[in-house]
């Protein structure tokens, strides 16, 4: 049997059923820019910024959602794909925010960034479209801002399709369209459990995390250090987004789609259960017990030495089995390590366990 | 299981009287769709949204009437109301409709009734189902290759050849197979549809058990447009009728089904989605729905006009009907409105001129300026393009199209850019918002005509970018037509969009 | 895991059992929810309703602690249908003789009296798990934290090993760890019967490895386990380190262990919040949280991954692995010199090798899943490839036990406990997050409503939930997540400790508590103050709420 290849930009490749003209082209490396599509989400090419030319077809094709054919003769670098990119461009900018330092006040913002790749066809006025945002609604996690929204739906697909609660759709149409939710209440009387996908898929930054809007540090100005989430065993890989200057977590972001375990995906814990690191009542100094039995603050030798003697003294009056070591799953393996090296080791007792044996 | 439980989703909302808080937690627990989608799909559609509001057209043919002055009145003395894009009375203009109210519809003109008519609107519907007959004798084949010889096309608006979808569906591998009937008329100029199954439901029941029947589908599905009541209440009885009279298969199950206020539905697969209990927003083809229609089945759909269209095909030969069109086969109809002596809804040769038709609807009433040949989506064309043939090819040639041959009559005292706008704001208002393209075009194309009509000459400067932009990006006809009407006018009537102040 | 969290949304048929995988695992729950939505077949074995069941195609609504019951009925319809995998069974195991005898007994009908699942979805399930290839078994603490613990599992594998669904991806047997590192704790050795890569303590050859390895000869009496120090915490335990660990909080029918805790002589506290054991403490060490120190978190598929410090730790506060390097030069021990985390990291893997292969520099930018024993070998991304990993599996026939403490007219209702999406553990994390506060701000039950009605008891109003071990009070949720004769709580809440309650009857293997089964009843309290409870991330499903 013959292998059926079809052609992108010149150059044959292999046709493989059920592939999208985007997904064909994203193996010889050929970028097409697109706003609505999102690998883990079915394809609507709603933003239309992704047509390509086929031969033999009157309009270009949706390269997200279109099929690749056994002989398709398919072209994305053309005047013609490059003045409907521009067109695309322009065309959202009306009917987004379109100073840039506004658009990217917060979040990233994808139209500018292609429009870096791609120019527009300038700047049209703009149409000011009657969106309903939520002002009332009272999460503190996600906010709605509706003049950033450019409809592309990817927040209620992957509401509906890859977190499965259903609790953002589409409402109202045409120049109304709008993010809702039903009877436009707040995200926590709703099915919304809080994951902030939304936020992670929002080309344009309409969806977005309240406590960092407020701080009020655009996210490309914040620094992005990879870590693993420390709540569940799933293992998550997270960016946190570190204001160095104030030493501080502005918010969490997911590392992009298909590159971890996670799969660009977070829960509401691993997004925004952050606050704790930051909170008021963390332990800033050792504290040992006094004579009247209360807790005072001390400075680090004293409370090593403390440690050392008591343990010690412990092991002089009954042995070292007297001593029981537990440790944290929620640490790290090497200072897991450690502890039942010290255990061990140090003070000579098998007696330790890490807290999760129960 | 929930995704036919969601087909129920637009009729208990219309039940609940529309939508109100807790309309959709209701929903939602009795079908199981999630709340927040039953909330997206309720707020799409006109009537669940805004269900008692008196409706006041301000289509063109009804703006043209006057129904500008009917608006300003009624917000003068506070009357709660909604101007309503099309409400498919343009024969009444200035036209409005009470969803609550019983909204009789004045006799329209009509041609008069003749044997030589593929429907003849004057003729006088009969229960003998003939075609219905020949085509159980004959067979599926038979049928489709009458169709084929027939050379008949669909009359909604498309032209697609209606044999080659009986056929695409006949072929299909599945034998779970719809028949359904589209009457979501909607264009404005358009009331052909609601006039065929007033005035001859029978030739519509009989077309669809002819479909049915050839192409093995146990279900059929009459989509009505929901401002047409008794339209719908017609066609229920004529088909009740016929199945007392044993006329029909009863093994068919007929459904009615209602339109909840959305033009867009009229595109054929915003109205699969819309019967499935989704927001009207057309999907992308292919699939086309002959292959993967209702419930992902291949599905026939078909305007009113061409499956009435069915039954004299069959009784009296493809080849009669061919030979009863000029240019193209078959007759059509034309409803005729503005600014014309005698609206009504005219069946005539297909190819008939446009000189023709506008005696035919009694002359025009003052100086012929321009007309809409074809629905909104047709453009403008000038008095001197008079002696056009009005056919699917002919329109096409100029620019056009014969659409649902919703004919506007525009005389001299028409601002053509004020025309321009009021197709703009039906664009904008009925575009289902799914694509970028239409969405936003068309407030960009209705917002620069305001503004070039508040003296800003330099407004419609951006129009020879945005407008291609909309015909080659939209996913369906209606963004990729939306900027026609201000381009042909533009084109033909230049000196109007020079500089102007308009008030 | 024996495979990996990615190849769940390839799998064909999915057990999930004793898992609230939606709300414990939010992002396997996703890969569920993704290979339902390409056609997977789902069966969820709760004695609850759960936001899985609501998707499942079979919701075995099992009696709290029937488990062994179910899991022999599975298996016993399996070799009565034939759909047992001789040729693989005969080439990889050993012992089917035993249990094939054992689960002879167990037939669904008989199982359906003491578990509550209909014979015949049983039977369907069976036949449905048997017969796909693509087919894993996904559990969690709703299958360890039982008495019959060790059972449970052993009953799983029994499965497992009979249709041979290991060793191939999107199958296999497959624990979803509760905690971030739990895995990586365990690998670590931070286990009495365990050095670091799941070497026997017990082995004379390991301890002398260890010894030699570390400087130090290696004692020779056997550790205890957590539940064993627990009970013995005050007579044969009489000092105490914690480290990250809230005992007062989690354990287990905790008024016994905290009147144990006044005879204890010395206790070490090292936390990054003030946490209620500090009540006992001696010396509480401030620590960093994970955000600010480095190391490795290894997840519930073995994938040893970074963390890495963001930000500097407040205060004087410190990473727990320098505090610990302090204490052991203190106590006199001298370690080698370590320059950073990764030589810590570097020192386990040479000792350990099923780490040998894995190392700081390698996981700079993704993760390993153990184990990896070269430098230069790959992720292992599902175990037992090509046969069962250590010559041949072993099958374990198991007979039912019942759990520990049954309904009895005393306490007629059966307590079971668990956690919740918007919380964890003992929260001392997220009940610092406001948001999270807002949405589930306080402890609640879950109660059927016709016990509630049978109790006079409205939703949202206070009740005490009684046990032998304890009362607690909170507010009532009337709910058809739980069965009539189960009520069910968080155990998140500090003011409202579901551990008074739980009974610390443990595995007798593991010494895991009981935390899921206990008899308890519920005492209406005279309060006015009714307030809605949210219910989560779950809505009862539309079928539930049309019946009465």
């Amino acid at each position: 049997m013959s292998e059926q290849t079809l052609t992108i930009n010149g150059v044959s490749i292999d046709h493989r059923p059920g592939e999208t003209i985007l997904e064909a082209a994203r193996r010889l490396d050929i970028d097409i820019p697109t706003l609505c599509h999102d690998d883990r989400i079915e394809p609507v090419a709603a933003c239309r910024i992704c047509l390509v030319e086929v031969e033999g077809s009157r309009l270009m094709q949706p390269s997200c959602h279109s099929k690749t054919q056994p002989d398709m003769v398919i072209t994305t670098e053309s005047q013609r794909v490059s003045r409907n990119r521009q067109f695309s461009l322009s065309l959202h900018m009306a009917d987004t925010v379109s100073d840039r330092t506004i658009a990217e006040d917060a979040n990233p913002n994808r139209l500018f960034e292609l429009a870096d790749i791609h120019g527009t066809a300038g700047l049209w006025p703009h149409v000011d479209s009657p969106r309903q945002g939520r002002p009332m609604d009272v999460n503190r996690f996600i906010h709605f801002r509706e003049d950033r929204c450019i409809g592309c739906a990817l927040c209620t697909r992957y509401c509906d399709e890859i977190e499965g609660v259903t609790a953002i759709t589409l409402a109202h149409r045409g120049a109304l369209t709008t993010i809702s939710t039903a009877d436009e209440l707040s995200l926590t009387d709703t099915t919304c459990e809080l994951c902030g996908g939304c936020i992670a898929v929002c080309p344009t930054g309409a969806m977005t995390e309240k406590a960092a809007l407020a701080y009020g540090k655009p996210e490309k100005e914040l620094e992005k250090i990879r870590t693993t989430c420390n709540f569940c065993g799933v293992g998550c890989q997270l960016d946190l987004n570190v204001d160095r200057d104030a030493n501080r977590i502005v918010k969490v972001t997911p590392p992009p789609p298909g590159t971890t375990v996670n799969d660009g995906n977070l829960c509401v814990k691993g997004r925004f259960a952050n606050d704790f690191i930051h909170h008021k009542d963390r332990l800033t100094e050792p504290l040992v017990r006094d004579a009247d039995g209360v807790l005072r603050p001390t400075s680090w030798d004293e409370a090593l030495d403390r440690v050392v003697e008591g343990l010690q003294g412990v092991v002089t009056r009954h042995g070292p089995h007297s001593l029981g070591f537990v440790s944290s799953s929620r640490c790290t393996g090497e200072e897991n390590y450690l502890f039942q090296k010290m255990s061990r080791a140090a003070f000579g007792t098998h007696n330790v366990h890490q807290c999760a044996a129960t | 299981m929930t995704d036919r439980r969601r087909e129920e989703v637009l009729i208990r909302i219309e039940h609940a009287g529309g939508l109100a808080t807790g309309v959709s937690n209701d929903v939602h627990a009795e079908t199981g769709v999630p709340e927040a989608d039953v909330y997206g799909v309720a707020t799409f559609y006109s009537l669940l949204k805004h269900p008692s509001e008196i409706r006041v057209c301000q289509g063109l043919s009804c703006h043209l009437a006057g129904s500008g002055e009917k608006i300003d009145a009624m917000s003068a003395t506070d009357t709660p109301f909604l101007a309503a894009a099309c409400l498919g009375r343009c024969d009444e203009a200035p036209a409005s409709w009470d969803p609550q109210g019983e909204n009789p519809l004045p006799e329209v003109h009509l041609t008069a009734a003749s044997d030589e008519l593929a429907i003849n609107l004057a003729g006088v519907d009969s229960l003998s189902y003939e075609g219905l007959a020949a085509a159980q004798d004959n067979g599926a084949d038979w049928v489709i290759g009458e169709l084929e010889e027939s050379g008949v096309t669909g009359r909604g608006g498309a032209g697609f050849p209606a044999h080659i979808k009986w056929r695409g569906v006949a072929n299909q591998p599945v034998t779970e197979r719809y028949v359904v009937l589209n009457a979501d008329e909607g264009e404005p100029g358009t009331f052909k549809d609601r006039e065929v199954i007033l005035k001859r439901p029978h030739l519509v029941v009989e077309g669809l058990a002819i479909a049915a029947q050839a192409l093995g589908a146990n279900d059929i599905y009459c989509y009505v447009r929901g401002e047409f009541g008794a339209v719908r209440d017609t066609l229920e009885a004529a088909m009740e009728d016929a199945t007392t009279a044993g006329a029909l298969d009863t093994a068919t199950t007929w459904h009615f089904v209602d339109g909840h206020g959305a033009y867009i539905c009229g595109e054929e697969t915003a109205l699969l989605e819309s019967l499935e209990g989704r927001r009207g927003m057309p999907r992308m083809k292919p699939p086309f729905p002959v292959e993967a229609g209702f419930r992902g089945a291949p599905t026939l759909i078909q305007n009113v006009e061409t499956i009435a269209t069915i039954p004299s095909i069959l009784t009296r030969g493809g080849a009669w009907f061919r030979d009863l069109g000029r240019t193209e086969p078959g007759t059509k109809l034309y409803c005729v409105s503005g600014h014309v002596q005698r609206p009504g809804v005219y069946e005539a040769p297909m190819g008939i001129s446009m000189a023709e038709l506008i005696d035919m609807a009694g002359g025009v009433v003052g100086t012929l300026k321009a007309f809409s040949p074809g629905g909104a989506s047709s453009g403008f064309l000038p008095a001197s393009m008079i002696n056009v043939a009005l056919d699917f090819g002919s329109l096409q040639k100029v620019g056009s199209m014969l659409g649902s041959a919703g004919v506007v009559v525009l005389n001299d005292t028409v601002d053509m850019a004020e025309a321009a706008l009021v197709q703009a704001v039906f664009f904008e208002d009925e575009s289902c918002g799914q694509c970028a393209p239409c969405r936003i075009g068309t407030q960009l194309v209705r917002q620069a005509i305001e503004r070039f009509r508040r003296g800003d000459s330099d407004a419609l400067e951006h129009i020879a970018e945005i407008a291609p932009g909309m015909e080659q990006g939209s996913i369906c006809g209606l963004g990729q037509a939306a900027s026609l009407p201000l381009l042909s006018a533009m084109k033909y009537f230049p000196n109007e969009f020079e500089s102007s102040v308009h008030t | 895991m024996t495979n990996s969290i990615p190849e769940i949304r390839d799998t064909d048929f999915m057990l999930v059992i004793g898992s609230n995988t939606s709300e414990a695992h939010p992002i396997i729950a996703m890969e569920m929810k993704q290979a339902v939505r390409r056609g997977a077949k789902l069966a969820v074995a709760d004695p609850r309703a759960i936001w899985m069941s609501s998707i499942a195609d079979w919701h075995l609504q099992i009696e709290a602690g029937s488990d062994v019951w179910l899991l022999n009925a599975l298996a016993h319809v399996i070799i009565a249908e034939g759909l047992e995998d001789k040729e693989w069974i005969a080439e990889n195991t050993e012992g089917f003789a035993a249990v094939k005898e054992t689960v002879a007994s167990y037939t669904p009908e008989k199982a359906e009296e003491v578990t509550g699942v209909p014979a015949d979805m049983i039977r369907e399930v069976a036949r449905a798990y048997a017969t796909t290839r693509k087919a894993g078994i996904y559990y969690t603490l709703g299958i360890t934290e039982h008495t019959t613990g060790t059972d449970n599992v052993y009953a799983l594998s029994n499965l497992v090993l009979m249709t041979g669904h290991l060793g191939g991806p999107s199958m296999g047997m497959n624990p979803l760890r509760g905690q971030n590192n739990v895995q990586g704790a365990n690998d670590s050795g931070a286990t009495p019967v365990f050095y670091p890569g799941y070497q026997w303590a017990k082995d004379e050859e390991v301890r002398a490895k260890f010894s030699a390895a570390w400087g130090v000869e290696q004692p020779d009496v056997p550790g205890l386990n957590l539940n064993e120090m627990m009970k013995k915490v005050g007579t044969q335990i009489k000092g105490m380190y914690l480290m990250g660990e809230d005992i007062v909080m989690s354990e287990p029918n905790v008024g016994r262990l905290e009147k144990a805790l006044n005879d204890i002589e010395f206790m070490v506290v090292q936390d990054i919040f003030l946490n209620e054991s500090c009540r006992y403490a001696d010396v509480v060490l401030p620590a960093a949280a994970f955000a600010e120190k480095d190391g490795v978190f290894t997840n519930t598929d073995r994938r040893v991954q970074r963390v890495r410090k963001a930000i500097e730790p407040p205060g004087q506060a410190r990473a727990d692995w320098e505090i610990i390097l302090d204490v052991m030069d203190r106590s006199g021990y001298e370690n080698p010199p370590y320059e950073g985390i990764a030589d810590i990291y570097a020192e386990m893997a040479s000792l350990a090798p099923k780490f040998a292969g894995i190392s700081h520099e390698r996981i700079e930018d993704d993760g390993l899943q153990w184990p990896v024993h070269t430098m230069d070998a790959p992720s292992t991304i599902y175990l037992h490839k090509g046969g069962v990993l250590r010559g041949k599996g072993l099958f374990q026939a198991v007979e039912y036990r019942a759990p520990f403490e049954q309904a009895d007219p005393e306490y007629p209702l059966v307590l079971s406990t668990g956690r919740t999406l918007y919380h964890y553990n003992a929260a001392t994390q997220t009940r610092r997050v406001d948001g999270l506060t807002e949405k589930q701000p306080e402890a609640f039950i879950e109660i059927h409503p016709r016990t509630a009605r049978v109790l006079s008891v409205d939703d949202g109003a206070m009740v005490d939930v009684v046990t032998r071990r304890g009362r607690v009070r909170c507010r009532a949720m009337v709910s058809r997540q739980v069965k009539r004769n189960t009520i069910w709580m968080p155990f998140h809440f500090a003011e409202a400790r579901a551990n008074l309650l739980t009974t610390d009857a443990g595995d007798a293997v593991t010494g895991t508590g009981e935390y899921k089964v206990c008899a308890a009843r519920i005492e209406p309290v005279d309060d006015p103050d009714v307030r809605n409870v949210f219910p989560g991330s779950y809505q009862t499903p539309v079928e539930l709420t049309a019946k009465q």
